[in-house]
C-alpha cells in the first residue's frame, strides 16, 4: 500500500499560548509531529508539554466506550442506551426538583462551539447554573478588570512583552508555565528592558530579572499599594493620561495614603528600598507591561488584588497602546473562550450579565425560547456547585473538569459528590471525578474534533480534526447536541457542525461578530476579538482611544486590604503556597499519564528552604506528611534555596495536593485562596 | 571558547566494549576540581554528557551530535540552545536558559539530560576548552574518535586493504569476505 503522508496544522491542547502544532498523519493515523516554523505564535517552538502531546491521541487508557455504574464496578453501555439513561435521569431531577436542581461544569479544554453549546443547554432548560474552571484562575480578573476597564481580558498581545521597556510580572511564572511565550520577555531584556519578579518563589522567571521581589503569599496588595503610594508621593503618575481617560483617581489616592513602603516590608517581607524602586522602574519606564497570573488571583483578596494591578497600570498609562498593557495569563487553551462564551454563572455570552433583562431577553429571542424561561438571578459558581451537590443540586453534568484534583479542600469535594442523585462525567479518561460518576461518556481528543479556540491574546483560531476519535468516543459538542434532542429541546440544537454553532455565535456575541470558520481556516495566525465585521482585521491592543466602560473613562478603585484566612502559628508554622511545574499541567489528568512526562517528574514533591530542612531533620528526597487543618498528602522533600525559609511549595498537579488548601472564597469573584494556607511537617515513620 | 570549527566525535560501535572509562572521565571533565578523587567527593555530583547503554547485542556510547537543524535548537523558546557556525556546535547559554526541558524532550537520541542544582540541563559540550575531549582520550579501544582522525584511519586502513589485496592478487571483496579485513 502505498503510503499517503501529510501535515495538518493544529493548536496545541495545552497552555493558553495557543502554539501550533503540525501534526504529519500518515494513512489517517498520526505518527509524529513537526514544528510549525511558520506559525506567528510559536515560530516552531514547543514546550516539553507540547512535545508529548501526541501520547494522548493513541494512549491505551482512552475511554472508548460509554460506561455505566453498576452494583459492582461498572457495564460498558451502547451509545444510544447511554444517552437515553442520561436524559432520563435529567428529565427525573428537572420534574421533581426543577432546573436549578441540576448544574453544568463545562471546560475550558473544549472549543468555542462546545461551550456556547453546553451553556446553551443549561439555559434553555432554564437554570444559569454554568460554570467552568476559570471561576478557579481569573474569576477575579473578570470581577477586578471588567468594572475597571469593561472588559476582563488581556490588554495585548503577548508577543508586544518584546516591545516593553519594563516587566513587571506579579505571581506569574511565565518561563515554566508558558515557555513559549518566554522568548519575548527574553527579546525585550535582550533590548535593554528591565524586568521585575515578585513571587514567594524564585522561579526560572526570576532567573533573568533585574529586580526580584520575594513577597510573602497573600500579601500581593500590600507590596502593589505601596508602589501605587510612592508613585503618587515621587510624582511619578501620569497625570494627563489620568485626567483624560480615567476617572476616581482621589479615592484611589487617599486610599493608598498611608501604604507608605516601611508600612509594607514587614507585611511583604520585600525591602522598603526595593519597593521603591520597583515602583519607579515601572512608572519610569516609556512602555512597561503588568503580567499577573494565579499568584495574584487564586486568593480571597483577589478581586482587590487584580485592581491594584489594574490601578497601577492606569496610574501610570501604561495601556492603551503597543508594548504596554495588562497580561492576566490564561492557563488553559480555551478559558478565555470558555469565558467569551457565556460558561459562566453569572454571564450570558459576550459578558452581558443575567442580570440585565435587556440581555435575558435578547437571548431569549435569538435562542427562539419561550420568555422567561433565563432565570433573573445568577447561578451557581463551580465552587457553590461543589458546595450544594447532594443538596439543593440533584445532578451535575461535567465535562473535561476533575474537581477532585483541582478544587480546594478536596476531601469534602468527594462526600458532596457522591451524595448526588445523577452525576455524569465527559472525559478522555477515567479521572478520579469520573470515578465516582453514575455515567461516563468518552469524549474526543483536540486532534479529533474540529472547532475554534481564543488563546489568552483573544486570538480565535481554528484547529481542524484531523483523525477520528477512538472507539466510540465522540466530540463533547456531539454529545450534547444529541442530549438536547433527547431532552426534547431538538429544535434549538440543530446545527450541522462546529461551523454552524460558530455561524449562531457570532451573531450573539458582538466581538466575534467578523469571525467565520471559513476566515479561521483562511488565516491559520487566527484573528485576536474584537473582530466587527467580516472584514474586520481584528483588534491586537484593547483600549487604544476609549475604554469599554460607558463613558469610555477607566474607572480607578480604591483600594481595601482585607485580613488573610489562615496565617502560620505554633501549630501549623509553615505557610503552604500551591502552584505549576513545568511538565505537569493541571490536574495532571493527561500528563500523569503520558510516559515521557511522568519520567521525569514522577511524584508530588515539597519545596522547602535548606534551613526549614535543617530545623525539621528531612534530607533530600525523604518522604514527609504535609498536613493541614483540613488534611494531609505525602509528599518528597525537594530541599532549595529557590523559596524563602518558612514557606513550602507543592504543586497541584497530583491528587491530594488540594486536600489541604482553603476553600475560603474571594466575596466577588468566588475564587479560592489557594495560595496561602498553614501547614506543618511531619516525618514518615516506618509502620 | 576556541572560536574555530570543532571536530565532531564519531563513534565506531563494534569496538566499543562497555568499559564505560568515556562516562568516568566525562563527569571528571566536568567537575570542580578536576581530578577523579576530587570529583568522586563532590557535592554536588558532577554529571556526565556521554552514556553508554546496551544497544541490542552491543554496549553502544550515546553523546551529542551537534546536529545541524537540531531539533532542541528548533524548539528551544529562548535561543538558550543554538547551532553556533564558527564551532559547528549546538551551543548552550546558561544564562538564557528558563530551565522548560523542551530540548530534554525533542532530542532524538536522549542525550539531552535535565541537570540538577545550577546547570538546568546538561548536554555535550565538547569539551570547552580542551583540544580533544575527555572521552576521547580516555577511551582504551578507540571506540571514540574524532573526525579528522576517524578519516585518517579510514583512508589508512583503505590503502592497506588495496596493497593487501594486491599482494595476494585477489579482489578487494574476496578479501573483506575472507574475514582478513579490519573494521572500515
Amino acid at each position: 500500500m502505498k503510503t499517503l503522508t501529510t501535515t495538518a496544522r493544529t493548536v496545541c491542547p495545552y497552555c493558553a499560548v495557543g502554539c501550533h502544532l503540525d501534526l504529519v498523519v500518515e494513512n489517517g493515523r498520526v505518527r509524529g509531529l513537526d514544528y510549525a516554523v511558520n506559525s506567528p505564535v510559536n515560530a516552531g517552538r514547543l514546550c516539553a508539554r507540547g512535545h508529548a502531546a501526541l501520547e494522548i491521541l493513541t494512549h491505551p487508557e482512552r475511554l472508548t466506550r460509554p460506561r455505566q455504574r453498576a452494583a459492582y464496578g461498572w457495564t460498558t453501555v451502547s451509545w444510544n442506551e447511554a444517552l437515553d439513561a442520561a436524559a432520563e435521569n435529567i428529565q427525573r431531577i428537572l420534574s421533581s426538583h426543577g432546573p436549578q436542581a441540576l448544574a453544568f461544569l463545562t471546560t475550558a479544554k473544549g472549543t468555542n462551539e462546545e461551550n456556547y453549546l453546553i451553556q446553551k443547554l443549561a439555559r434553555t432548560l432554564g437554570t444559569h447554573n454554568v460554570d467552568h474552571c476559570a471561576r478557579l484562575c481569573h474569576a477575579s480578573t473578570l470581577t477586578g478588570l471588567g468594572p475597571m476597564l469593561g472588559m476582563g481580558a488581556a490588554t495585548n498581545p503577548l508577543s508586544d512583552l518584546a516591545r516593553s521597556h519594563c516587566l513587571f510580572f506579579v505571581g506569574s511564572n511565565l518561563a515554566e508555565n508558558h515557555p513559549v511565550a518566554f522568548r519575548w520577555v527574553q527579546e525585550a531584556k535582550d533590548a535593554g528592558a528591565k524586568i521585575v519578579v515578585a513571587d514567594p518563589r524564585r522561579t526560572p522567571t526570576a532567573w533573568i530579572a533585574d529586580l526580584y521581589l520575594p513577597v510573602r503569599p497573600g500579601t500581593d496588595l500590600a507590596l502593589l499599594a505601596a508602589m501605587l503610594h510612592v508613585i503618587f508621593r515621587d510624582g511619578l503618575q501620569n497625570s494627563p493620561f489620568m485626567a483624560q481617560r480615567t476617572s476616581g483617581v482621589e479615592a484611589l489616592r487617599a486610599s493608598v495614603s498611608r501604604t507608605d513602603p516601611s508600612w509594607a516590608a514587614p507585611i511583604t517581607g520585600v525591602p522598603a528600598r526595593d519597593i521603591v524602586r520597583a515602583a519607579h522602574l515601572y512608572a519610569k519606564a516609556p512602555r512597561a507591561a503588568l503580567i499577573y497570573c494565579m499568584g495574584v488571583t487564586q486568593h480571597a483578596l483577589g478581586t482587590e488584588t487584580v485592581r491594584a494591578c489594574a490601578d497601577l497600570a492606569l496610574v501610570t498609562g501604561h495601556i492603551g497602546t503597543q508594548g504596554t498593557g495588562l497580561y492576566p495569563v490564561r492557563g488553559q487553551d480555551n478559558v478565555q473562550g470558555a469565558c467569551d462564551m457565556g460558561a459562566l454563572s453569572g454571564f450570558l455570552p459576550g459578558y452581558r450579565p443575567v442580570t440585565d433583562p435587556q440581555a435575558r431577553r435578547f437571548f431569549e429571542e435569538a435562542w427562539g425560547i419561550p420568555k422567561g424561561t433565563l432565570p433573573a438571578a445568577s447561578g451557581l459558581t463551580v465552587t457553590d456547585i461543589e458546595q450544594e451537590a447532594g443538596k439543593s443540586i440533584r445532578g451535575v453534568i461535567a465535562v473535561g473538569e476533575n474537581p477532585l484534583v483541582t478544587s480546594p479542600n478536596t476531601g469534602r469535594i468527594r462526600e458532596a459528590l457522591q451524595r448526588l442523585d445523577f452525576f455524569m462525567v465527559m472525559d478522555l479518561f477515567l479521572t478520579e471525578t469520573a470515578e465516582l460518576a453514575h455515567l461516563v461518556l468518552p469524549a474526543a481528543a483536540w486532534a479529533e474534533k474540529s472547532g475554534s479556540r481564543t488563546n489568552t491574546d483573544r486570538r480565535v483560531q481554528w484547529s481542524p480534526q484531523v483523525v477520528p476519535p477512538p472507539g466510540q468516543a465522540h466530540p463533547d459538542g456531539q454529545m450534547v447536541i444529541e442530549l438536547a434532542h433527547r431532552l426534547g429541546l431538538g429544535r434549538y440544537f440543530s446545527y450541522d457542525g462546529p461551523e454552524a454553532v460558530l455561524e449562531e455565535i457570532r451573531r450573539v456575541v458582538p466581538t466575534y461578530a467578523g469571525i467565520t470558520a471559513q476566515r479561521l481556516r483562511a488565516h491559520h495566525e487566527g484573528i485576536p476579538w474584537p473582530c466587527l465585521d467580516d472584514t474586520h482585521p481584528g483588534t491586537p491592543v484593547l483600549y487604544e482611544n476609549r475604554f469599554a466602560t460607558e463613558d469610555g473613562r477607566a474607572r480607578l478603585y480604591p483600594l481595601e486590604f482585607g485580613a488573610l484566612p489562615e496565617v502560620p502559628d505554633a501549630n501549623y508554622p509553615y505557610c503552604l503556597t500551591t502552584g505549576r511545574g513545568k511538565l505537569h499541567y493541571n490536574s495532571g489528568a493527561m500528563t500523569r499519564r503520558t510516559t515521557s512526562l511522568m519520567a521525569r517528574a514522577p511524584h508530588l514533591v515539597v519545596e522547602l528552604h535548606p534551613e526549614d530542612a535543617e530545623r525539621e531533620g528531612f534530607r533530600p528526597e525523604e518522604p514527609v506528611w504535609v498536613v493541614s487543618r483540613r488534611g494531609t498528602v505525602k509528599a518528597r522533600v525537594h530541599v532549595t534555596q529557590a523559596i524563602r525559609p518558612g514557606i513550602v511549595f507543592l504543586p497541584f498537579h497530583f491528587p491530594d495536593a488540594n486536600r489541604l488548601t482553603q476553600d475560603v472564597l474571594d466575596p466577588w469573584a468566588k475564587i479560592p485562596e489557594y495560595k496561602s494556607a498553614s501547614c506543618r511537617l511531619e516525618k514518615v515513620t516506618r509502620e | 571558547m576556541d572560536e574555530s570549527l570543532r571536530e565532531r566525535v564519531m563513534v565506531r560501535l563494534e569496538r566499543c566494549v562497555g568499559c564505560r572509562s568515556c562516562e568516568l572521565a566525562c563527569r571528571v571533565a566536568h567537575s570542580q576540581s578536576g581530578t577523579l578523587w576530587g570529583a568522586v567527593m563532590e557535592e554536588p555530583k558532577p554529571r556526565r554528557r556521554i552514556f553508554v547503554e546496551q544497544a541490542a547485542e552491543s554496549p553502544a556510547p550515546f553523546l551529542c551530535r551537534h546536529c545541524e537543524d537540531a531539533p532542541c535548537v528548533r524548539c528551544c523558546p529562548t535561543g538558550a540552545l543554538r547551532f553556533d557556525e564558527t564551532s559547528g556546535l549546538v551551543a548552550y547559554a546558561v544564562d538564557r536558559c528558563i530551565g522548560c526541558h523542551a530540548c530534554v524532550m525533542a532530542c532524538p537520541f536522549g542525550v539531552v539530560q535535565p541537570g540538577r542544582g545550577d546547570l538546568f540541563v546538561v548536554k555535550c559540550d565538547r569539551c570547552e576548552g580542551r583540544d580533544r575531549p575527555a572521552c576521547v582520550e580516555a577511551c582504551p579501544t578507540r571506540a571514540l574518535v574524532l573526525e579528522t582522525a576517524f578519516l585518517v584511519d579510514r583512508r589508512r586502513r583503505a590503502v592497506g586493504r588495496f596493497v593487501e589485496a594486491a599482494r595476494l592478487d585477489i579482489s578487494e571483496a574476496d578479501l573483506m569476505a575472507a574475514g582478513s579485513a579490519q573494521s572500515p
